[in-house]
Order: structure tokens, then C-alpha cells, then sequence
């Protein structure tokens, strides 16, 4: 209970920053893929990622994606990690480092898949003359995939790796 | 006098004698957790991408959508609401929201479901598991509608807040307890000594 608390007070300090470098860095990543980079995604009202191209007019652009829904999964992560009992304050901190890591990354991907969501299927006309549907599915359902089932998956599934020998039993480290 | 059995302490703790204890086989080269996150993963992807699919979205879980509103109805009737239930909509005249995929408990029980059947257990046990943790998330579930439902309908400014990162936070945490909770009881005990 105290680590849920303690884990929704850091959240909530550091969601403004966190939206600043997530919008950041899902725009750099998108245009790694484009020539000449257009993307831009602004951040607005501290917490919506509005995605526009610098290329063109398009209908239905700027698109408001709220960032903070990509990541509130952080609470939970830091919940599990922090609530864990015994655990030695290094190993804590470590495990919770590493967790965190893979974290921002999947958080960045899911950004981006977003994007790419909205350029494939969001715009209409537009996003039928540049996208395939091929295309259109693979971004379509990896957004969906990323943004439901891996996203709420993820803290779990990150907590399971470190920590699910404490309920099987098994040593921590390989016999020779 | 019957023998009594007792139980090998676990890894990292201390035999009664203050012996190290040995580290109990494996049944495979891979390790337990690696095992456990592909099963994981498989199960989870294998799932959701069959919710995902048409018939099963239309036939299963759209009628089952409208079994959480139709409880939600009687629930917050029951709680004074003059509540007007259509399909996967709840209505009164100060509010009104519409149940969704997302909002109905399924992907709780989806990823306990996956966390269930990727730890070693009897199927038994798993089958028990799952009926009762998916009774309990459906609770849990139950009691995130009616309460964003009040909550939209008396503190509006703080429905965003409270529909996504508060209760979808608390019905993910509640299936992860009820998993642990599940887990402890049918984790696989190292041998016994004879």
C-alpha cells in the first residue's frame, strides 16, 4: 500500500519531464525514418503529444495523443519493485534501474508506433496513398498490441524476471 | 510415532543445523524465469489477438461487456443512481458512459490467465486459480465502474485521471496480488528429505 503510494507521488513528480523527453524522443526516433525528417510532435497542456508534419497540410493533423497515457503503467513497476519484501536496498535499486530502463525504451517504441498508427489509418485519403495495407495492419495492430497488452504486461512481466525465484524457491545464481 | 516430514529450507536459507542447503534440480537447461516470461508472452499474445478477432470480439466479448454494465446498472441503482442501462451504456441524467473493451476486467484476467498457466502447477489448481482470481478482478472491475461512474458524475474534473491511470493501474495491481497470492500457495517446494 505505502509502496503504491510512494510509487503514484514519484510518478506524478516526474510526469512533466518524463512527457517532455517521451515526445522528444518518439519524434527523433520517427524521423530516423524519413528524408527530409518532417515529424514533430509538441507538447501540449503538459500532457498531450500533438503529432503534425512539417512537409504538407494534412486533414486530421495536428493529432493529440495524451502521453501520459503511455507510460501511468510506471506506477505500477515502481509498486511491484518497491513493495517486494526482503530485498536488499542494492539489489532493489539495481533491479529497479534495469526495469526502468527497458521501460523508457518500450515507452519511446510505443510513442512511435502511435504515430505511425496515426499516419497509417488515422487520415484518411492521405493515409491511404502512403500506406499499403500491409502497412496499415502492421502499424494498426502494433499499436494495439504495444498499447494494451504489452504496456499493462510490462511491469508485471519485468518484476516476474527479477524477482520470481523468491516464490519458486530456486537459487539466485546458476550451480557450477 | 509417525515421522514427521520436514520441509528443505528454501534456497538462500540455513538447515535448522546451520547447513548450506543444495540447490534442488532443475528439470530443464533453461532457466525458470526465461521459461516463465516466453510462456508468458506466448499465451498473452496468443489471447489477445483471439479477443482481438471479430467473432470472438462480436460473440464473446461484447455480450460479456454487457453483463459488467448490467451489474454496474443494479449496483449503482442500488446506490440511489436513477441508472439507464443500453447495451454497454449507462446513462442517468447528470452522466453517462459507455463500457468498453479496455474497461471490462478482461485484460486482468487475460494476463492472469498467462501468469497462471506459465507457472508450474497442477492444472487443477490452475483451473481454481483462475476461477477465483477472475471472480475477484470481475469485483475489483465492478467496483472501478461504479466508482468512476460517481466520480464523472460528482467530481467530473477528475474522471481522466481516475478512469486511466488510477483504477486501470489498481485492477492490473489487483490481478498481479491475486497471482502472487495464487503463486505462493502452489509454488513447487524443494524435495523433501527422507
Amino acid at each position: 500500500m505505502l509502496a503504491g503510494i510512494a510509487a503514484a507521488v514519484v510518478w506524478m513528480l516526474v510526469t512533466p519531464f518524463y512527457n517532455l523527453f517521451l515526445t522528444k524522443a518518439a519524434e527523433r526516433l520517427t524521423r530516423l525514418g524519413e528524408r527530409p525528417p518532417v515529424t514533430r510532435i509538441e507538447l501540449s497542456h503538459g500532457q498531450d503529444g500533438l503529432i503534425s508534419r512539417a512537409d504538407s497540410r494534412v486533414r486530421g493533423l495536428p493529432y493529440a495523443v495524451r502521453v501520459t497515457d503511455i507510460h501511468f503503467p510506471l506506477v505500477l513497476l515502481f509498486a511491484l519493485f518497491l513493495g517486494t519484501p526482503d530485498v536488499d536496498r542494492r539489489e532493489r535499486l539495481e533491479a529497479l534501474g534495469y526495469a526502468l530502463l527497458i521501460t523508457v525504451c518500450f515507452d519511446v517504441v510505443d510513442l512511435f508506433f502511435w504515430v505511425k498508427f496515426v499516419y497509417a489509418t488515422q487520415l484518411g485519403s492521405w493515409s491511404l496513398r502512403h500506406y499499403g495495407p500491409l502497412a496499415r495492419n502492421f502499424w494498426g495492430l502494433g499499436k494495439h498490441l504495444l498499447d494494451l497488452p504489452v504496456k499493462l504486461a510490462l511491469p508485471f512481466a519485468l518484476w516476474a524476471a527479477f524477482y520470481l525465484r523468491r516464490l519458486t524457491g530456486e537459487p539466485a545464481v546458476e550451480p557450477a | 510415532m509417525a515421522k514427521r516430514k520436514r520441509r528443505e529450507p528454501r534456497a538462500g536459507e540455513q538447515s535448522p543445523a546451520g547447513v548450506d542447503t543444495p540447490p534442488p534440480r532443475r528439470r530443464s537447461g533453461l532457466r525458470s524465469e526465461a521459461r516463465f516470461l516466453i510462456t508468458f508472452a506466448l499465451v498473452l499474445a496468443g489471447s489477445f489477438a483471439l479477443l482481438a478477432w471479430r467473432p470472438v470480439n462480436d460473440g464473446l466479448v461484447e455480450p460479456f461487456t454487457g453483463l459488467v454494465a448490467r451489474a454496474s446498472g443494479v449496483a449503482l441503482r442500488g446506490l440511489g443512481q436513477e441508472v439507464v442501462r443500453s447495451g454497454t451504456v449507462l446513462r442517468t441524467a447528470r452522466f453517462g458512459v459507455n463500457i468498453r473493451n479496455g474497461c471490462n476486467g478482461v485484460e486482468a484476467m487475460v494476463i492472469l490467465l498467462a501468469a497462471i498457466v506459465a507457472f508450474p502447477a497442477h492444472w487443477r489448481a490452475r483451473l481454481l486459480g483462475l476461477a477465483i482470481g477472475g471472480l475477484a478482478i470481475q469485483a475489483v472491475n465492478l467496483l472501478r465502474v461504479v466508482a468512476l461512474f460517481l466520480t464523472g458524475a460528482y467530481l467530473p474534473r477528475f474522471f481522466d485521471a481516475a478512469h486511466t491511470v488510477v483504477w486501470q493501474s489498481l485492477v492490473i495491481l489487483s490481478a498481479v496480488l491475486i497471482w502472487i497470492l495464487w503463486a505462493r500457495r502452489v509454488a513447487p517446494r524443494p524435495a523433501v528429505a527422507a
